[in-house]
């Protein structure tokens, strides 16, 4: 069963114990202790997340050239300071300086008091993030001239010991060369030594202590950084002042990878150099996100919070009439800010309304609220847990969530809640779990609120579309799922169900003579945010996937490699918690038991296993942290899969299965559009690549047919064979291309005949659609030769357009279908383009249509949802005698809804005719048979009626 | 405990919160509690004087909407009807508002000197905001179009409410059948269409009597300065009214009702035969269409009804229909209002809700498909069709029937 090729576990062929115990050693220890281990909480929860090597470099890079900008070095006279960076190198790398500085103490390596760290100390404990500076900072240009000789220098560098072990470094070496890449030689220092004496007094070390920079190795850390100059001189690391004498020792304390501080002494040489460095960006968004879950502040995104007012209040109505304390209602809220006291302060109108309108309106339980308020454009919903006596309710503005979008948001906050601390009570009673639940809303508002500021691919358009769809998306009961082929799909399954086996010798009960700590449940597995195996039943993929998403972990996972993500909790799976025990199964009860959550994430992949504790296994006791042998398990599992990578990205990156076409090319005014489309290698990709001269004029031929047929110039005649099509449009190729030639506006057609459109017909395409961009190059007043026949008979309007039909239906409607999601309830999953197909269909319409979709989309849904609650239990048949099934009024319970939406191009310039329209419909619909399904599908208007049935039937094939 | 589909509403005093009435629908029309009266009207008055305004709530059975108008009048509505949407709401309250104006005048409404007097004058309102509240055939309420009948006869009729309003030194006649206008003269086209549905709401609301001369404001026209509204019973179901300042006397016009109306008994007879259909019988639907509401935009007229079929052979092809005329109407106002509130842009820009503007493209058109029936509606410059369909009528046929529907009635409405 196992792969060769398995990481770290190498099963014990012997049963020598002597042998086993070595590789527990080599496993245990070798690796030191995990990197993970203090980040351990006391109730034995864990997040642990570090960025790959490659972009947490980027990060860092981008933040220290920032850093370097001059504000953190001040020159003096007598003594060198090095004015420690602003809050931006504070936030950054505090956490990971404390674990240093934690690391080194254990050492027994403690810092040497010195006087350059005590105006760092110092600037640390005030809250001004740019403390005492020179006057020489604010100056733009700066004279070399005047700067004393001496001056510090902090530089951020990358570190990864990791590396050493993996390339395979010897103990022996130096480390400050593996390590960073600076190159000392104690021979030079001696040489140098005389020379520089005199400068470096400020430098507290004599002349041969000091590290002197000889030389920077090719590739390192150190040359990649850009800003170690040979002639620095190191004088301390992480503020820990450094010699020739202990740099190894400190350098092999470095844990993990992580950055560095160098703190350099240098010659003027570089001050030039270095100005021009401050050039560089800043942070990019990248660390917004990854910021927010390391669960530091940042002024940024709260200010753009701040803006909009939010809150959230978890309040009780059973109060104590004796103790007139204020506000002893509010159990608790987030945030506290400005905006936030207003909707505070109007907190008495939702206690009122809610202690009054249940006596009114009795009998059933108010489950939500909603409330508008106008004056700011707030919404306001609460949410009334059944039975207790508490409520909460939140607020967001109106216009950023629409308010079918806040039910689903609220209902989906208390389960993940639930999930993480069992109910809503342990969550906000518990006075320890403030700050995590600061945390966790903080991360909840920033997604509703600004949901495109934390994300930051690198593609704007796929940013838009997670924006666009996420209001819709983030509230389905479903994961995104990518199809894979089968044999990566067995491979996958396999690989997991060895995990989920638990078949390995640290686990196995013989081997310890003690009982399993846990049980593996089922596990599921993400790639770039899509799932790509799941074994876990859909209630607890659910739960795991909703805290997931609430924790980013897709978003992460989608945009950035992970270095190492840990994650360990306790959670509280609705299946086994909330939903009712089921009478239905007999004879077998869910055991009583425990259960854990464990996310271990590498580079894009995701792993989540449920386990379980307190069944057939050990029962746990108190709050047990992570497992390493678990973690280790899971890690290696991930590890195994790391090959089956490259054919994901291949899935990914080929062309979309249901063709997709883009709004924009139904448009004749987006002619630069259509043009890039023509070029683009994407176009040739979809299109050509599928290797058919047949299937790509098809296509094309239809795309053009609509246009032409909206701009009321025949269209060529068609015969549904498809092949021939191309010689016979020849005829009229002249009319039909006028007004929609990728290369000519209306006045240049009329200016230039026809000469423009030759280019992309030559250059591109091959058969069929090379032949329709020739008949471009003839004037529609001289007939080609080969179709006198064919422009004898024109053909009426009429007739081109029952011949347009014709054609439409057996082109089918793929090259129509803009959009599409498939729901399966029953799963959990749904299926949609992915972010890359959706890339590849850029434009100025198809954004928007794809925003309107999603929004429409949320209508549907809406729709949907309110059907009558009690319908979807009853059986079928109830509903077709629907009399008695008929509860209430209003529309009853609806299986399908479309919209109509029509667009044109923005900004139309030409004021003489009205601008060119499209119209496509946005369609949902609702399968009970044979399980439940939802369907949302978004197709332009030209489509038949029969297509679109077709399509739906079709769609079943698509989710298999 | 609200019982189904139970409707309250309240009136207040903004000032000082004293309770003007509180009408109810539902069997028990039992009141509200004065604490809940009291409480509804004192979350209202807090949120305000914390700068914040509270427009409606709900939950999962109850909707509560609040609404000042002219920082005197509070009204409140509480609800546990499931189909009443916050547009439904919102214009229920203006409705309301207006029908208060209508028989009291605005000043008395804005500077309220004595409550007990203004308690009284509001008596005689109660008749026509108990028809807003209760459920209705006709659909001008919601779509704030006044019903019409479009009759074989329009020509003659027309003619004849030409000649009569001018005897009646009027500019401002109309024919009723039911609450539903026949024919109306130009100037009475010119009231506000709120105006103009009011009007036709009051003779449906108020007992019928064979002549009435009732003092009326016209909320928009003329709120302050009352006119006389003067109505004549031809047939009973069919009224015909007339505006007028203080002449002529009720008794002279009375006069010219039978030497105008007499000669026209069968064209108003066969007006009392079409109106639950609203269209008469040489427009023939397809028949599996169940209900039919036409809105002309800009002459704010609408066409209303659930029986389209009324008076004709029972079709083969079709089963009858599972939906009372009850349920068509509530399906119809559903959908009309899922349409307007959600995809359909008015030019209207006050009006227009908040998720709709969130759609970055116009909708155009938009159907439904329910269990037990299915739905369409379009949007034309000039008009809004909704049909409401058989079940059994395939999807794919709706949009083609519906612009079919449309042209016809759109030929038949212009000639």
């Amino acid at each position: 069963m196992f792969h060769v090729g398995r990481y770290s576990i190498p099963r014990p062929v012997t049963k020598n114990l002597d042998d086993l115990d070595s590789v527990q050693s080599v496993l245990l220890h070798s690796d030191l202790e995990p990197e993970w281990l203090d980040d351990i909480q006391k109730n034995g929860e864990l997040f642990y997340l570090e960025l790959s090597e490659g972009e947490e470099e980027a990060l860092l890079q981008a933040s220290s050239a920032h850093i370097s900008a001059g504000n953190h070095v001040r020159f003096s006279d007598k003594e060198a300071e090095v004015i420690p960076d602003n809050r931006l190198k504070e936030r950054k790398c505090e956490p990971r300086l404390k674990r240093f500085a934690h690391i080194l103490k254990k050492k027994n390596l403690s810092r040497k008091p010195s006087k350059r760290n005590s105006p760092c100390n110092a600037n640390d404990a005030g809250s001004q993030p740019s403390g005492p500076t020179s006057i020489l900072k604010h100056q733009p240009s700066q004279k070399t001239g005047v700067i004393v000789q001496q001056r510090y220098k902090d530089v951020y560098v990358y570190v990864n010991p990791k590396k050493l072990t993996h390339s395979g470094v010897g103990e022996g070496t130096n480390l400050l060369e593996a390590l960073i890449g600076i190159l000392h030689q104690s021979s030079w220092n001696g040489k140098r030594a005389g020379k520089d004496g005199g400068q470096d007094t400020a430098s507290k070390g004599t002349c041969e202590e000091r590290l002197l920079v000889h030389g920077l190795l090719p590739g390192s850390s150190a040359s990649k950084c850009g800003q170690i100059m040979i002639g620095d001189v190191l004088v301390a690391v992480n503020d820990v002042d450094v010699s020739l004498e202990n740099i190894e020792r400190v350098l092999s304390c470095i844990p993990g990878p992580m950055q560095v501080t160098m703190s350099e002494a240098h010659s003027q040489l570089c001050i030039k150099k270095q100005t021009q460095h401050s050039s560089k960006q800043t942070l990019t968004p990248v660390s917004n996100l990854v910021r927010l879950l390391w669960g530091e502040d940042n002024l940024e995104l709260q200010l753009g919070l701040s803006s909009s007012p939010h809150i959230v209040l978890y309040l009780t109505l059973k109060l104590d009439s004796e103790s007139s304390k204020e506000e002893q209602e509010i159990l608790y809220h987030y945030p506290v800010s400005e905006s936030s006291q207003k909707l505070k302060a109007v907190r008495g109108i939702f206690l009122t309304l809610c202690d009054m309108l249940e006596n009114v309106t009795g009998g059933q339980v108010i489950r939500y609220w909603l409330l508008l308020l106008s004056f700011k454009h707030t919404h306001v919903s609460k949410w009334k847990e059944k039975i207790s006596v508490k409520l909460r309710f939140f607020s967001v503005p109106f216009k950023r969530v629409p308010l079918p979008q806040l039910r689903n948001m609220m209902a989906d906050v208390v389960q993940i809640l639930k999930v993480m601390y069992n109910s809503l009570d342990s969550a906000f009673y518990q006075v320890e779990n403030v700050s995590r639940l600061d945390h966790f809303f903080n991360l909840f508002f920033q997604r509703a609120i600004q949901p495109a500021r934390l994300s930051s691919s690198s593609s704007p358009s796929s940013q838009q579309y997670d924006s666009f769809s996420a209001a819709f998306l983030d509230n389905l009961p479903g994961v995104r799922w990518l199809t894979l082929p089968q044999d990566i799909k067995v491979e996958i399954d396999t690989a997991m169900s060895d995990l989920e086996a638990a078949d390995f010798a640290d686990l196995s009960e013989d081997y310890y003579g003690m009982r399993r700590l846990y049980m593996i449940l089922g596990s599921s597995l993400f790639y770039k945010g899509y799932l790509i195996g799941n074994h876990l039943p859909k209630d607890d993929l659910l739960d795991i996937a909703l805290y997931c998403q609430h924790y980013c972990l897709l978003t992460l996972a989608a945009e950035q490699k992970i270095g190492q993500l840990v994650i360990w909790r306790e959670v509280f799976p609705r299946r086994h918690f909330q939903l009712g025990k089921d009478p239905g199964v007999e004879g077998y009860r869910e055991p009583e038991a425990r259960y854990f959550l464990l996310i271990v994430g590498l580079r894009h992949f995701l792993l989540c296993v449920l386990l379980e504790a307190g069944g057939c296994t050990s029962k746990a006791i108190g709050n047990p942290g992570p497992d390493c042998i678990y973690v280790d398990q899971v890690k290696a599992t991930l590890l195994q899969l790391e090959g089956v990578d490259s054919s994901i990205e291949e899935r990914l990156a080929a062309p979309p299965s249901p063709c997709l076409s883009c709004a924009d090319w139904f448009l004749p005014s987006s002619r630069d559009k259509l043009e890039s489309f023509t070029s683009s290698p994407i176009f040739s990709k979809m299109h050509g690549s599928t290797k058919s001269a047949v299937v790509s004029p098809t296509s094309r031929k239809v795309l053009f047919g609509d246009t032409s047929l909206r701009t009321r110039r025949p269209s060529p005649p068609r015969s549904s064979g498809g092949s021939d099509t191309g010689s016979e449009g020849h005829g009229e190729g002249g009319y039909l291309n006028t007004g929609l030639s990728p290369h000519s506006t209306p006045d240049s057609i009329r200016r230039h005949g026809w000469r423009e459109s030759q280019g992309s017909g030559g250059s591109e395409g091959s058969g069929g659609s090379g032949s329709m961009f020739k008949s471009n190059k003839k004037k529609h007043n001289l007939p080609n030769l080969f179709h006198l026949g064919n422009t004898k008979k024109n053909l009426s309007d009429k007739e081109s357009e029952e011949l347009y039909n014709a054609t439409k239906l057996t082109s089918g409607s793929e090259s129509t279908l803009f959009h599409y999601i498939s729901l399966d309830t029953v799963q959990g999953i749904f299926i949609s383009p992915t972010h890359r197909e959706v890339a590849q269909l850029s434009g100025s319409i198809h954004p928007q249509l794809i925003k309107n979709f999603h929004r429409c989309c949320l209508s549907i849904r809406s729709i949907f949802q309110q059907a009558p609650r009690e319908k979807g239990k009853k059986d079928q048949d109830v509903l077709r005698t629907s009399r008695s099934g008929r509860s209430g009024l209003g529309l009853g319970f609806v299986k399908e809804h479309g919209v109509l939406f029509e667009c044109s191009p923005e900004n139309w310039t030409d004021q003489k005719k009205p601008p060119p329209t499209m119209t496509y419909w946005t369609v949902g619909r609702l399968f009970l048979d044979p399980y439940p399904q939802e369907f949302y599908v978004c197709f332009h208007e030209s489509v038949t009626e029969m297509a679109v049935e077709l399509a739906f039937r079709l769609s079943f094939g698509l989710s298999t | 405990k609200m019982e189904d589909r139970a409707v309250h509403l309240l009136c207040l005093t903004a000032s000082s919160g004293v309770p003007l009435y509180c009408r109810s629908r539902g069997t028990s029309q039992k009141q509200l509690p004065f604490p809940v009266i009291g409480s509804l009207n004192g979350v209202h008055m807090f949120g305000s004087n914390q700068d914040v305004l509270l427009t409606t709530t709900c939950t999962e059975n109850a909707r509560v909407a609040w609404r000042v108008f002219h920082s005197s009048i509070t009204l409140i509505v509480l609800t546990s009807d499931d189909c009443a949407s916050d547009l439904y709401l919102g214009r229920l309250l203006e409705n309301v508002f207006n029908a208060m104006v209508l028989v009291v005048g605005l000043d008395d409404l804005i500077n309220i000197k004595n409550v007990e007097r203004l308690k009284r004058d509001l008596r005689a309102s109660y008749q026509l905001i108990d028809s807003f509240l209760e459920v209705s055939e006709m659909v001008g309420d919601l779509v704030q179009c006044v019903d019409c009948v479009l009759s074989n006869n329009n020509g003659v009729l027309q003619s004849c409410l030409d000649a009569f309003t001018q005897a009646a030194e009027s500019q401002f006649g109309c024919l009723l059948v039911r609450g539903k206008v026949v024919v109306a003269t130009e100037k009475w086209w010119r009231l506000s269409a709120q105006e103009v549905m009011l009007l036709a709401w009051l003779v449906a609301s108020l007992a019928p009597c064979s002549s009435r001369d009732y003092p009326i404001y016209l909320p928009q026209g003329s709120p302050t300065v009352p006119h006389r509204f003067l109505s004549f019973q031809l047939l009973p179901g069919v009224d015909v009214c007339v505006l007028c300042g203080p002449t002529p006397s009720l008794q002279e016009v009375q006069k010219l009702v039978e030497r105008f109306w007499k000669p026209l008994l069968e064209p108003l007879k066969d007006c009392l035969r079409i109106q639950a259909r609203a269209f008469p019988g040489c427009i023939s639907l397809h028949q599996g269409i169940m209900g039919l509401l036409l809105i002309n935009r800009e002459q704010k007229k609408s066409l209303y009804t659930v029986q389209p079929h009324a008076g004709e052979a029972r079709p083969d092809y079709f089963p009858e229909s599972t939906l009372s005329a009850e349920e068509r109407q509530s399906v119809l106002r559903s959908f009309y209002t899922l349409a307007v509130s959600r995809y359909f842009v008015s030019e209207d820009v006050s009006t227009q809700e908040e998720f709709q503007a969130g759609f970055s493209h116009r909708g155009k058109e938009c159907y439904v498909v329910s269990s037990d029936h299915k739905c369409y509606g379009i949007q034309h410059e000039q008009h809004q069709l909704f049909l409401l369909f058989k079940p059994e009528v395939p999807t794919f046929a709706l949009r083609n029937i519906t612009t079919k529907t449309l042209s016809v009635i759109k030929e038949r409405c212009s000639t």
